[in-house]
């Protein structure tokens, strides 16, 4: 078995960021990254690039001493409102911490089955199943018939 | 190690090496075709699992230096403002092509004659035509006879369904009094030969999984193959050889396991496409040949012509249920596509109406272009993205220039240690106008449609897709590699059947008529074996 990426705390700390920049939908019927399991793509992705690794390793350090000027149970204690005011701040800070982390989350995301259901799609890939289409109107195609021709002769 | 001398050696089975083979077949002749990627498993294709989308950043994307395929040589594109996207597998890049299909109009043979500019083809419209025909029934082509675009011609299956999204952008240009057409597409809309009907999918870049879109793995090869000709996979040519009289007499290759072997033909014929066709006729150097085979011009690899790209997207207020349906086969429009000198351009271009995105490409676009923000306003921002965006791309004619080439790399080398081609392209003032024309064109037709918002990016990097030019054909030896039938000046026993030989790009996708074109080739040759290299 892989060592793990991430170490105990660092895999809890990077499921509240999931969650505070993929938040639950206010409706509910779409979850929080964290909370779905996002992570988990955010380390296979970090195996395939450890450079993303170094990256949110130091952002989630960064993010740490930032929450705590915002409180002292740093960023696990605060607020919706107030995770999203640290991590601007910290994006400011270091702005190589979440455009890689934004890639990888939105794409994992937005392929989980939970997800698509709450999109109201049928949560499966397009085959075998395929989509049905309705018949044209090719009746919109009557003023264009009636053009004389575009091609020049030659 | 040497092996059995052939009659016809066809490197590349992609569009052009598949319609070659297919069609010599019919003479008898003991044909091998070689091919450097392998047969692919349509099962394994991305649209059969939930990570479809980002598999197009992976195994399948488009660029050859990303994808991380063995079977891949890499491309030096640095130098270009367009990044050279090709597939390497039987079936070539038509595994990832859109299967959008159009035509020449008759006017793309004579654009000196007609414009002053370029050249004239050494053949027509007219002459092409039986094998246009040809190759529909052997794709099985999608469309819809009655188009004042272009001459008649009756597509043998009913046109690609319009959809939601495609009726929406179809009244836009009505509203304007544009022309649009249902696309002709490679897509078989009911069964046909063999080929299950297409259920729209979407995702036809990374392959059909249903086996409706007409790649020549489905197509032309099962022919070819029943008929005797032979297939070798995962052999990349290294070079053509030539005799002391100056004639090829074959080609050496690493064959699956690395090894190297000669095998001896008396006809060679390249279709390796507008990149690397040259690559090989560059590496191919010999005492006779100090420049590179058939090069005595000093134009292979010149006149590289891609089509400059521009996409623009339109967001809507209403579901367009765009993630139904080929993405790249729906509707296009060629109302710009002739000249008018008011225009500040010569030439002209096509619009092309693209399918909305899945789920993960919104999410990506939404992120890349500020639309989708993080945080709490996430899901609404979202919410006005998905399934609400429809594409056009503008398919810019590209004129030839010698500046614009191929070339060997001095040093990038494929895995075989054979060096890699490099690409020198700039684009033209022409072009550039060009672009700027259809970007504000196809914000206009978008607006009428109803988009509430658009942008557009131009040109499209990724979209190096459509390689012309490098090996031209023309009666003039000193103007041209090829003659009007696809046999090198210089080689008398070498042809070419790809899209290297396009004097001029036109505006359209040119995979219909580099299969036309490798058509009439073949035909030509059977119709000369007699004489084939006097």
């Amino acid at each position: 078995m892989s060592q793990p990426v991430f170490t105990a705390d660092e895999a809890h700390a990077l499921a509240r960021v999931l969650d505070a920049v993929l938040p639950p939908s206010e409706d509910g019927r779409l979850p929080g990254a964290g909370a779905l399991g996002i992570a988990g793509a955010i380390e296979g992705a970090v195996r395939r690039s450890p450079d993303l690794g170094v990256a949110l390793r130091a952002g989630l350090a960064a993010l740490e001493t930032l929450a705590r000027h915002r409180g002292p149970g740093g960023f696990e204690a605060l607020a919706p409102p107030e995770r999203e005011a640290a991590l601007r701040e910290l994006a400011a800070e270091q702005p190589g911490f979440l455009p890689g982390l934004l890639f990888h989350a939105y794409a994992a995301y937005y392929q989980h089955p939970r997800v698509l259901e709450g999109l109201g799609l049928e949560p499966r890939p397009p085959h075998p199943k395929g989509y049905e289409m309705r018949e044209s109107d090719l009746a919109l195609l009557d003023a264009v018939r009636r053009r004389p021709a575009l091609h020049r002769k030659c | 190690m040497r092996e059995e001398p052939v009659d016809v050696v066809i490197v590349g089975a992609g569009a052009a090496g598949a319609a070659l083979a297919w069609r010599l077949a019919e003479t008898r002749m003991n044909v091998l075709c070689l091919e450097q990627g392998d047969w692919m498993d349509p099962s394994q294709y991305p649209s059969t699992r939930l990570d479809w989308e980002m598999r197009a950043f992976g195994d399948f994307g488009l660029s050859p230096n990303s994808r991380g395929r063995p079977e891949d040589y890499p491309v030096n594109d640095s130098e270009s403002p367009i990044a050279v996207s090709n597939f390497n597998a039987v079936g070539g890049s038509t595994i990832l092509y859109a299967a959008h299909f159009p035509r020449f109009h008759p006017s793309d043979f004579k654009v000196k004659t007609l414009d002053g500019v370029a050249d004239d083809w050494p053949l027509d419209y007219a002459r092409l035509e039986p094998y246009y025909d040809q190759n529909a029934r052997m794709m099985g082509v999608a469309g819809l006879a009655g188009d004042p675009a272009y001459p008649a011609k009756e597509p043998p299956l009913p046109p690609v369904p319009l959809g939601k999204l495609g009726e929406t952008l179809a009244r836009g240009f009505d509203r304007l009094g544009w022309h649009w057409w249902p696309s002709d597409s490679a897509i078989a809309t009911r069964p046909y030969e063999g080929r299950a009907a297409c259920i729209h999918l979407g995702p036809c870049l990374s392959g059909c999984a249903q086996g409706a879109k007409a790649s020549t793995d489905l197509t032309y090869w099962p022919v070819a193959l029943r008929r005797g000709v032979r297939l070798q996979t995962r052999c990349r040519v290294r070079e053509i050889t030539v005799r002391p009289d100056g004639m090829a007499d074959g080609v050496i290759y690493f064959d699956a396991d690395g090894v190297e072997r000669k095998q001896r033909a008396e006809i060679v014929v390249l279709a390796c496409n507008g990149v690397g066709t040259p690559r090989l006729l560059l590496n191919s150097k010999s005492s006779l040949f100090p420049d590179g085979l058939a090069n005595r011009s000093g134009l292979v690899g010149r006149n590289l012509m891609f089509h400059p790209y521009a996409l623009v997207r339109g967001v809507f207020e209403e579901p367009l249920e765009g993630y139904k349906g080929p993405t790249g086969c729906c509707i296009m429009s060629q109302e710009f596509y002739e000249t008018d000198a008011a225009r500040g351009f010569v030439r002209g271009y096509s619009f092309e109406m693209l399918r909305g995105m899945g789920p993960v490409s919104t999410a990506l676009w939404g992120l890349s272009s500020g639309q989708v923000a993080w945080g709490s306003e996430h899901h609404r921002d979202y919410a006005a993205l998905f399934d609400r965006t429809a594409g056009m791309v503008a398919i810019c004619e590209d004129l030839p220039e010698p500046e614009n080439r191929v070339t060997l790399d001095p040093e990038l080398t494929d895995a075989h240690g054979i060096p890699a081609p490099k690409i020198h392209y700039r684009l033209s003032e022409n072009s550039q106008r060009m672009l700027a024309h259809s970007v504000e064109r196809a914000k206009e037709a978008l607006e009428a449609a109803g988009a509430r918002k658009t942008s557009a990016h131009a040109p499209l990097r990724a979209a190096g897709w459509h390689l012309m030019g490098t090996a031209r054909m023309g009666r003039d030896p000193e103007r041209s590699v090829v003659n009007e039938w696809g046999r090198c000046h210089d080689v008398r026993n070498l042809f070419i059947v790809d899209g290297s030989l396009f004097v001029t790009a036109a505006a359209v996708n040119p995979t219909n008529t580099l299969q036309a074109l490798a058509l009439y080739v073949g035909d030509t040759m059977h119709k000369n074996l007699s004489n084939l290299f006097d």
